[in-house]
Formats: C-alpha cells, structure tokens, sequence
C-alpha cells in the first residue's frame, strides 16, 4: 500500500531486491527535504517509483495509487496538470483520478470519453507528446476549446499498456510555452508502466474476470468519492477542490484508503462533519 | 476491446420486438452473456424489494428463492459489492447458500452468477444470471454483464424518478452515463434533503424531468449553488 504519511517502506527491506536498490537511492536523495527544503526531482521521481512499486508486494488501492499517481506528476514532472483515465469493461473511458478536483478540470477529463488525446492513446496504445493544442482544434474540437480557455498550451498523453492489454491512459497539461523535455517523457511513462503494472500483477495466474471486477470497482469508488465531496461540500461550505483535500488529507491522516473512507461518508456511517479540518495553509 | 460496450447494449435494448418493457434488459443481460436466463433484482439495505425482470420461470424462481430465503449470488453480490460467480452450483469447491443451491439446482440451474447494481455509495439491487449447465462465464461475457450491470442502476433510477417503462431505452440513449458533476450533487442534496445518496440521485432525475433541463445541467445548478432541492421552489 502507498504510504499515507511520510515513509514507510522500510519493513519492506529484504523482501526484494530491486526495491531495496531503489529504496537506497531514495534515501540517499532524501535529505534534503528532511530539512525543509523542497525535493530534488529526482528524488521524487524515486520516491514516486518506490510508492509505486510497493504495490507489487503489498495489498492496495487501485484509487489510491492513481490518486497518488496524478499529484506527484504536477511535483515530479514540468506539467500543470495531471490525470489518469481508466477503461471501463465495456471498453468506455472514464476519469478515476487527477491532480485538481476542480470541476472543469474533471470535465475536461471527462469529456474524452468522446474525444481527446487520452482516448486516441488508449485506442492506439501510442504515446501522444507535446501536442500543441492551437494545432489540435480540428481533431478534437470540443476539447482543444476547453483546455484553451483553461490557459493548456500542450497536452501529453501516455498508455498504460502491459503484454498487449491496454487498460487506459495518463494525461499531463503544460502551460508553459515550449516543449515538455525528453528526460521528463521517459520518466513520465515509466511511471505510468509502474502503475500499469501494480494493478495487473493483482490479477496475474488469477481468475481472468478478476481486472473487470477491479476495474469496475474503481470507476465505481471514483462515483462514491464525488458523492462524499458532495456531502463534505454542503455539509462545510467548501468547494469541490477543497472538499476532496479534506477528505484526502483524514485518509492519510487515519491510514484509511481513499475510497473505503468515501464509502463510509457517503453511504452516512460517517458524518461529513467529523472529518479532521483542513490545515489553515491549505485553505484558499 | 469487449464486443459488447454500453453503445451496443443500448442498441440491442432497443430493437427489442417490446421496446415498451424493462424485460427486454433481462434479456439482452442473458444474450449478451449467453445464460439460460436472467433476472434483476431491487435491493435496498440487502432485503429483496422486488424484481425489475426475469426472462422464464426458472429466472423467476431463483429470484423467489433469494427473496425467501435471503441467500443466493444476487444477495451477495448485492452485500459485498461486487460480483459473485458459482460456475458449479450442483458440485461447488467451496459450498454456500445451503437452503438455496439444492433447490436451485433441482429447477435446473447449474450455474449461477450474480452482479451488484450500484451507482458509487447507492446500492440498488443485482443482476441474476444462469446457466443449464456448468461451467464459467467468459471474459468478455463476464464484462459485458458488468456493463448490463451499470445499465440496469440507470434503469432503476429512472423509474423511481417517475420515467414511464416505455421511455427508459430512449432515456438511456441520451444520458447512459451521470457526469461525475451529478454525483457531487447528489451529495450535496443528500445533505439537504437529509435522505440517502441513492434518493438524492433519485430527486435530482426527477428535478430535471420535471424542468425538461439535462439532469447534468441542473447539478450543475446545485453544485454552483444556484439551485437547492429542499427549498419551496422544488416543488
């Protein structure tokens, strides 16, 4: 499982060897942010590895990872923003995570379902890199005008694809003007086959329907998470964005998966009132 | 990619030869997952409240059974919330449903595979399958009863929100899938209306029924703030 709070890998030490490699480096690049600076980034592009390839040896969440996926590619990566999109069983492309809550990016996300780069690159199983969106309003009209009006110069689209089997893909937004550099491509989609692999190493010499059933379940707690920042919304009078800190920020907080924590706001086991405060530098 | 996508499941639901009825989703649940027969249940806090539909006599009987006896694959699917395949119901490796499988068995169902109907925290009932004979169903199978799965919440939201059985497939066809947008507000109206999240989505369908407005649109309304369903303008 991704660690919630801090580190907290070193259990792992012996368990596999590769890991523990990375692990070393991680550490080793890890000082500086122990005082306060802010982290190389190359250290968290190891970091971000590690969290990843946790998951190979431990029980996770499959919102969790790409959750944690999408925020550390606006940290590690020279993008604005980030997300990731899965595909349904029926084959339908949907949103299940992304580094802003807010609801128009979610809906520019959400609009390629129909049309964009993310399900161009999951239909092909091709990488799409640096696409300047004024060259794009022909091929994907509806979402080149809304990425613009969001101030997106380029977007970046790679596939999470493993033996053949494509399950989605990730999406990266600059707005920054000139080109998004090599080093950061291939750091990129090596995080998107990190995932790629985490969850389908789940269902490897398993029952074969076993990637549906995750899958589905997936899109379905990405449902339940936007019924709880509903709840936590009105409840506390914030906006979308926030909403999802607040309840990202109790996850970690308690050790909960995202998710399960959703489910129990939502369905009112939990009221939304009892969730921990927002900590005041995260307000807006 | 899985033959059968939410595009062709809406399109086989309606060029049934009885596009007025909620059976023709049991039987494209069966087509599209060559069962024997098929059946969706209603369930609300893991009690059978009902059936939407069942394709023969022995899909009605295991549904009868399931509401007797409060055991079955729809029960469960519907209680853990995910889905529950028995490709063996006659010999399975691990026995269950002990009052239930024996009956079941003797009216000729020798498999058994049930799939929760939700949508996100709403839990809203299960789809049925059998087989005449054993064995598992196939990926792609097993996929698309996951898409009649997510066919068969939107079915059940709709007709609570007063939509005429005859006019869910054309419903369907406009807005198969809720915008992540309509969810937030269902959370939203859930607190405000003090009901479950399942009614709040309820409210909202009905709320743009009744306003003729895309039900996107409105909770759009709500989540601006522009629009709460527990004021008298609602009603």
């Amino acid at each position: 499982m991704i660690p919630r709070q801090g580190w907290r890998c070193a259990g792992l030490v012996g368990v596999c060897p590769s890991h523990l490699a990375v692990q070393t480096l991680y550490r080793q690049a890890t000082p500086t942010s122990r005082i306060g600076a802010v982290m190389p980034k190359e250290a968290l592009l190891l970091r971000t590895l590690v969290e990843l390839a946790d998951n190979l040896v431990d029980d996770f969440d499959v919102v969790d990872l790409l959750d944690h996926l999408s925020e550390r590619c606006v940290e590690a990566l020279d993008v604005a923003s980030a997300g990731v999109m899965l595909a349904a069983p029926g084959g339908d492309l949907q949103v299940v995570a992304s580094s802003s809550e807010a609801m128009r990016t979610l809906e520019l996300f959400q609009l390629q379902s129909d049309e964009g780069p993310c399900l161009d690159c999951y239909r092909s199983g091709d990488p799409i890199i640096n696409l300047e969106l004024s060259a794009a309003d022909r091929r994907w009209p509806r979402f080149t005008a809304r990425a613009i009006a969001q101030g997106f110069r380029s977007v970046h689209s790679l596939p999470m694809h493993l033996r053949g089997r494509t399950i989605g893909a990730m999406n990266l937004f600059r707005t920054a003007r000139g080109a998004l550099d090599d080093t950061d491509v291939l750091a990129a989609q090596a995080l998107a086959d990190v995932a790629t692999i985490a969850i389908l190493q789940h269902q490897v010499a398993a029952d074969a329907h076993i990637l549906n059933d995750q899958l589905s379940e997936a899109l379905n707690s990405r449902i339940v998470i936007e019924q709880a920042k509903g709840k936590i919304s009105e409840a506390a009078g914030l906006d979308m964005d926030h909403a999802f800190r607040r309840l990202r920020g109790h996850a970690r907080n308690h050790s909960l998966a995202l998710a399960e924590l959703s489910r129990r706001v939502a369905d009112g086991t939990l009221a939304p009132g009892s969730l921990d405060p927002l900590p005041p530098d995260r307000r807006a | 990619m899985p033959a059968d996508g939410l595009g062709r499941i809406l399109a086989l639901l309606s060029d049934g030869r009885e596009p007025g009825g909620t059976r023709r989703l049991c039987e494209v649940a069966a087509e599209v997952s060559a069962a024997s027969g098929a059946g969706i249940m209603v369930l609300a806090d893991g009690r059978p409240q009902g059936t939407l539909c069942t394709t023969n006599s022995v899909s009605d009987l295991i549904e009868d059974l399931q509401y007797t006896l409060g055991e079955g694959p729809c029960v469960d699917a519907h209680r853990f919330g995910k889905a529950v395949v028995e490709p063996d119901l006659a010999a399975p490796d691990l026995p269950r449903w002990q009052a239930f499988a024996p009956r079941a068995v003797e009216a000729g169902a020798r498999a058994v595979f049930g799939f929760p109907v939700r949508l996100g925290a709403a839990r809203l009932g299960a789809v049925n399958l059998y087989r005449d004979r054993p064995g598992p169903l196939s990926h792609d199978q097993h996929a698309a009863a996951l898409v009649v799965a997510d066919v068969a919440a939107y079915t059940i939201l709709l007709l609570q929100a007063g939509a005429a059985p005859g006019e869910v497939a054309a419903e369907l066809e406009r807005e198969a899938n809720f915008k992540l947008v309509v969810h937030q507000a269902a959370g939203m109206v859930s607190v405000q209306l003090d009901v479950s999240v399942g009614d709040a989505l309820v409210r909202l369908r009905a709320h743009a029924f009744r306003t003729d407005r895309p039900v996107a649109d409105v909770a759009r309304d709500v989540v601006s703030r522009a629009l709460r369903l527990d004021g008298a303008a609602d009603e």
